[in-house]
């Protein structure tokens, strides 16, 4: 009973983690012993190794869905950009 | 020895100009893609940047040059909140973020089975997205869609940076749960396993 208690708390640990893990953000980088935790825990738990797995399949499915910027529209910021730094007083007219 | 300023002091010296080009230039394409998701429509969305782009030329001698991004998307934030208080007194919070046109088929798609899964599931993301509670949307919108990081996405949503986590967290179990009720997670478990 107590190593069921005590995987139980390993996958939820496990599960506050993935997120972090994924994102490897630079605000919240996890320490190399809790990778190797977790890392450890994902080798032998298949239900939080299915977890991981949907997480990236969903990961990659809103990663797919980044809205592209109209080049004219880019080119129309620069030119703005252009005529911001030209202007003597900065205020953007042309 | 001091740098010169235009006479009504207005604008950049000439050492703020030349680090502005350097440090913004770079960051008009995200600035765009999330005035994008901050505004209704593109006319919208170049008006937001440009004016952010103006204030934040008058503000570069002030600005201590270490994370440009997270400094422009603060003031874009600031400012789309000023252009709405003079169109729409009423509350900003509950705008909902908009997606912006879908990117299904853009030539960064790591394969053909991707784009096709993408196509076949989207529909289905998008309204669990839109499902969602706003605050959770944004975050996710921002991090995942948007590809900002955590401290770049604390400076659009004006929180810090573990509330971005904990919102992103709770949208990703949202859109996980809701993705699986409709049949669309069988087999992809097989992504699981260590980096």
């Amino acid at each position: 009973m107590i190593n069921s208690i005590r995987a139980a708390v390993t996958c939820r640990w496990s599960a506050r983690r993935i997120g972090r893990y994924l994102d490897a953000d630079p605000s919240a980088i996890l320490s190399a012993r809790d990778v190797a935790r977790l890392e450890g825990h994902l080798e032998v738990c298949a239900r939080c190794s299915s977890a991981l797995g949907e997480f990236r399949f969903l990961d990659r499915l809103l990663g797919s869905m980044t809205p592209t910027v109209d080049a004219d529209s880019l080119s129309r910021m620069r030119g703005y950009l252009d005529r911001v730094e030209q202007t003597s007083g900065g205020d953007g007219r042309v | 020895m001091e740098q010169p300023r235009p006479a009504d002091g207005s604008g950049a010296t000439a050492e703020g100009a030349a680090r502005f080009r350097a440090q913004v230039e770079p960051e008009i394409e995200v600035l765009l893609r999330v005035a994008g998701s901050l505004t209704a429509n593109q006319a919208d969305a170049e008006d937001l940047v440009q004016e952010t782009l103006l204030r934040a030329y008058r503000a570069i001698d002030r600005f201590d040059g270490r994370h440009p991004r997270a400094w422009l998307l603060t003031i874009l934030r600031n400012t789309n909140a000023s252009l709405h208080r003079r169109k729409r007194p009423s509350v900003v919070e509950d705008e909902v973020l908009a997606l912006g046109a879908p990117a299904f088929g853009k030539e960064s798609s790591a394969s053909a089975e991707d784009d096709a899964i993408a196509a076949e599931i989207g529909p289905e993301l998008r309204a669990g997205i839109a499902a969602l509670k706003p605050a959770f949307r944004q975050a996710v919108i921002l991090v995942d869609v948007n590809d900002l990081s955590y401290a770049e996405a604390a400076a659009v949503m004006d929180v810090p940076v573990g509330t971005v986590m904990s919102r992103l967290s709770r949208a990703r179990a949202k859109l996980r749960e809701h993705l699986a009720s409709a049949g669309h997670l069988r087999g992809a478990e097989s992504e699981g396993g260590v980096r």
